[in-house]
């Protein structure tokens, strides 16, 4: 069994640390698995053409530079660490509304990724090449900060193309992910040392890029919260009144259980 | 402003403290494209370099390519050199320099690579200087560059740009945490930028520098300036020419980095001083003209220093400063005003937002 965290932000969109300083994070504190998934915004939208000018995203120029950097950093991080590391994207399409912001990760291939195309479209294109598609932090994550509501808003409609629905981006669980029956994994949208501390998924099957995609794909995983030791606890910054009512019953998960729970 | 020539004065004074690290052997990469005015002797002061361990690839695209027969006058002249021509370009996107020397790049024998322009002329004790700095924290090395042996209107303004704005500019930015990376002059390790996808990678952009500088500080790893600024032959150059160069490189520059193009009339001498004019008259009732007098000649005698720093201040030099920060707003607005280039025969679109030009023939 070892732990995997699927949602790692680089200093090529908003996070703090480089790509080499992450395998370097991730490996040193033993993980099995992790994939680097930077912003890709759309540019289609006002909001993701200035996400671009203030250099927070991965855009056409910058993409084939990370992909390549991935690529290198896939073997060291395998020859030093014994980890597997999944090249990804979170396609992010933002809007002033949050019940129209939707991201998604795409992990395992990145040939053919245009953030300008709607979920199922680029689901329908990368799928079949092997890629999985991941919608995340569907509901609340009950945090000041902008919400993505529109793929659980569709979720009906999109569950053949979403190959698993984020039940943790940070420390809380998603209680509505939780119990809706549908395919989970849980990550930490590591932005920098302070997200450390939250929801991991756990594994046990070989740390290959293909087998690790299968075991999300069959749900043969598990959660675990991972502690990190030296920042102090995760805060409860969340305050239900600036939240609004819609929150309300969106309970807080078991935040300090450490035992794993079971689908 | 005066800082900027303050720091411009203490990076290159600035002495090496440290023992130099071993003196690796390089593989210099020259790309060629026709003979220009002094393209010999630019490049036999590669063949006289002080140094244990070196290759000189030069690079065509073309057999018929007339830089050849200066190659081959030099190889003739020092046959010990290890030097050779390639001439297999290959076809990696829309950047030419990066087509041109892409098997030269693969057959450098050496991992610290060395890409040069052909208008560079340099001193024996060059490498000496530069190769110890590249220490393992070191992700490229570039340089400031002196324009020197200016001819005709275009060469001195060519040489005003580059011996005042362009070189405070790059000791700026540099101190500032963002450099520049100038592809006149690049040296980096191949294993380095091998983990970015190697050369190849780059060649998928117009401005393959700038890039490769990104790229480096992806790594964790630094751009460095070398010590002393490097030497950039102009020779004869038209004003037609000087206009056209930095119309091309402006628009790249606006679609690679619009907000900092934006402010670039700030460090314009003539806009800042209207701007410092204007506000102290409001302020304190200042005459504008005096205070725009006075900050101009602060303002030349600054890059007058700078100048003497890269190259020998004259009165023409002084004309052409003249001329030239008259004519930067003018080549601002034109800047300004589309986004497409024109480069070696075809032109470009510049994606919004991005690097990425799509070719087309005219
Ligand atoms: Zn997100
Ligand atoms: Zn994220």
């Amino acid at each position: 069994m070892y732990l995997a965290d699927f949602h790692l932000h680089s200093n090529f969109s908003d996070g703090k640390l480089s790509i080499p300083a992450l395998v370097d994070y991730y490996g040193k504190r033993g993980f099995g698995a992790i994939a680097i998934t930077d912003h890709f915004c759309e540019q289609t939208s006002l909001i993701g053409r200035a996400s671009t000018y203030l250099g927070v995203t991965l855009t056409t120029a910058t993409f084939p530079i990370y992909r390549e950097l991935l690529k290198s950093e896939q073997e060291r991080a395998w020859d030093q660490y014994g980890m597997c590391l999944i090249p990804g994207v979170e396609i992010t399409k933002n809007s002033i509304l949050n019940h129209r912001s939707a991201h998604f990760l795409v992990l395992g291939n990145l040939e053919n990724i245009d953030p300008n195309l709607d979920i199922s479209e680029l689901s329908d294109r990368v799928r079949p090449e092997g890629a999985l598609v991941i919608a995340a932090h569907p509901v609340s994550t009950q945090k000041i900060e902008k919400q993505t509501f529109h793929l659980w808003d569709r979720r009906e409609e999109l569950a053949p193309k979403v190959d698993a629905w984020e039940v943790a981006s940070g420390p809380y669980l998603f209680d509505e992910v939780r119990y809706s029956g549908l395919p989970m994994i849980a990550n930490s949208d590591f932005h920098s040392e302070k997200n450390m501390t939250s929801w991991k998924t756990l594994l046990s099957c070989e740390k290959k890029q293909e087998a690790v995609l299968q075991a999300i794909k069959k749900q043969q995983l598990d959660f675990q919260f991972y502690r990190e030791e030296t920042v102090r606890e995760p805060s409860y910054s969340t305050l239900p009144w600036i939240m609004g009512p819609q929150l309300g019953h969106y309970g807080m998960g078991n935040v300090d259980s450490l035992q794993a729970i079971s689908k | 402003m005066g800082w900027g020539t303050w720091i411009a004065f203490k990076q290159f004074q600035n002495r090496r403290e440290e023992e130099p690290s071993s003196l690796a052997p390089v593989s210099i990469l020259k790309p060629l494209k026709g003979v220009d005015e002094g393209l010999l002797e630019n490049l036999e002061s590669f063949f006289k370099l002080n140094y244990p361990s070196y290759e000189i690839l030069f690079s065509v695209t073309e057999n018929t390519e007339p830089a050849i027969s200066v190659v081959q006058k030099l190889l003739s002249k020092y046959p010990s050199a290890d030097a050779k021509l390639v001439c297999e370009p290959q076809n990696t996107g829309p950047n030419p320099k990066i087509n041109n020397l892409m098997t030269a790049y693969e057959l450098a024998k050496h991992d610290v690579i060395l890409i040069s322009d052909s208008n560079i002329r340099v001193k024996p004790n060059y490498l000496l200087n530069l190769v110890p700095d590249l220490r393992d924290s070191v992700g490229i090395i570039t340089a400031v560059v002196a324009g020197v042996s200016a001819k005709g209107l275009g060469g001195w303004l060519e040489a005003s740009y580059l011996n005042t704005f362009f070189a405070r500019w790059m000791v700026l930015t540099k101190k500032l945490g963002f450099p520049s990376v100038i592809g006149k002059s690049m040296l980096f390790r191949k294993s380095i930028l091998k983990r970015l996808g190697g050369l190849k990678t780059l060649g998928h952009y117009i401005a393959e520098d700038y890039m490769a500088g990104h790229g480096i500080q992806k790594l964790d790893l630094t751009v460095e300036l070398m010590r002393s600024p490097i030497e950039q032959f102009i020779g004869p150059y038209s004003y037609q020419n000087f206009w056209a160069r930095h119309l091309r490189w402006g628009r790249i520059r606006k679609s690679i980095a619009p907000l900092a193009f934006l402010i670039e009339p700030l460090f314009f001498s003539t806009f800042s001083g209207v701007a410092g004019a204007i506000s102290l008259n409001v302020l304190f009732g200042f005459s504008p003209l005096t205070v725009w007098g006075l900050h101009m000649a602060l303002w030349g005698i600054c890059d007058g220093l700078i100048y003497q720093l890269m190259d020998r201040f004259s009165w023409k030099a002084l004309g052409a400063w003249v001329v030239r920060e008259g004519l930067a707003p003018l080549l601002w607005i034109s800047i300004l005003s589309g986004n497409t280039v024109s480069w070696r025969g075809r032109d470009y679109r510049l994606l919004k937002g991005g690097l990425l030009a799509e070719g087309r023939t005219t």
